[in-house]
């Protein structure tokens, strides 16, 4: 197994993302799935303000960073002035579910062939760990300094299940963990394949980690993610346009860290 | 233009458990994460000045490279002892 995947610009490493920050484990598992299927050299980029934005120079690829939210908007400009690229849109929460929510919805609706992928690591990180519409109930935040409390703030979003609601025929809906990498790359790559062979839209959710804002070492953030993250966020395909073979995806869970 | 990373090396029974001092960056995941606890702390400091990881109790190591997989920096590698 390669460490670092071919898609990886080396010369920008090591990132430039915190210790133990799920972002790289994210971006590892989209560079394992543009190796497998060899889109790298054809692949529209888009990364959002946020955490996500430092990925602007990680991959072999062309990057362009958006304003808050509207990169969805800019990738499908782009694949639509020139449809034989793959379109990437890449964000946190808050672009996705927050500020930029009019435009997942909306692009869900319209059904455009790109890949949609949110980062959701519960919390505003780069501003300092502000509640996000994720945030979990009870979870501390700055700006919930008693925990999320339901009655004021709501309950947190699940993203891939709002879209599935309404997904239309051809779309591809998915969340994953940076826990199990291999899972989030094989969704991954689904999604791209859905993409390429010009099915519908692609939406897949990664649950990430944030130690430097959580204030939690590698044990606690391993516990946040597995346990509470995962309990809340279920992991899995919501919505598939693939034929299922759940003999193969049993053996695929089976050899899956 | 081809980049290379200083690279620690420990060799085992299964294979070869190597860390780069240029992109770890001290998080730790990798240690929660071994089943056979292998990794641990060293002395030595990483490209961030924090702690770095190394592999303490090599022969128990079995080249499974589940850390290999964690690691957010890409900063472990395992090769594998060929049978």
């Amino acid at each position: 197994m390669k460490s670092m995947p071919d898609s990886w610009r080396r010369e920008t490493k090591p990132h430039k993302f915190c210790p133990g920050c799920g972002h790289g484990l994210v971006l590892k598992a989209l560079g394992m799935a543009m190796d497998r299927l060899k889109i790298a050299d054809r692949t529209v980029f888009g990364v959002d303000i946020g955490c996500s934005l430092l990925a602007w120079d990680f991959f072999n690829a062309d990057t362009i960073q958006t304003h808050h939210g509207r990169t969805v908007p800019v990738i499908i400009g782009a694949k639509r002035a020139r449809p034989n690229l793959v379109g990437i849109a890449y964000m946190g929460d808050g672009g996705g579910y927050a500020i930029g929510s009019q435009h997942l919805i909306n692009a869900t609706m319209r059904n455009d062939r790109i890949l949609i992928i949110i980062v959701n690591n519960t919390i505003y990180a780069m501003t300092g760990g502000q509640m996000a519409p994720t945030t979990l109930k009870g979870q501390k935040t700055e700006t919930s300094s008693r925990g999320r409390d339901p009655k004021y703030e709501g309950f947190p979003l699940r993203g891939p299940e709002m879209v599935a609601s309404f997904a239309p025929e051809g779309a591809y809906v998915a969340r994953g963990s940076v826990s199990h990498v291999q899972r989030l790359a094989r969704y991954l790559e689904r999604g791209l394949e859905n993409q390429l062979q010009d099915r519908g839209i692609s939406v897949v959710e990664a649950l990430s980690t944030c130690p430097t804002n959580w204030r939690t070492n590698a044990e606690d953030t391993w516990k946040f993610l597995e346990k509470e993250m995962t309990d809340y966020y279920p992991v899995g395909e919501l919505v598939s346009p693939f034929k299922r073979d759940t003999q193969k995806e049993a053996a695929d869970l089976e050899t899956c860290h | 233009m081809s980049i290379t990373f200083t690279k620690n090396k420990w060799e085992g029974p299964k294979g070869v458990f190597i860390v780069s001092p240029d992109l770890c960056k001290g998080c730790g995941l990798c240690i929660e994460k071994c089943p056979s606890q292998v990794i641990d702390w060293t002395k030595e400091t990483g490209i961030y000045g924090t702690p770095i990881v190394g592999a303490k109790r090599i022969d128990r190591c079995t080249a499974c490279s589940i850390c290999v997989l964690v690691c957010p920096d890409a900063a472990i590698d395992v090769e594998k002892n060929k049978m």
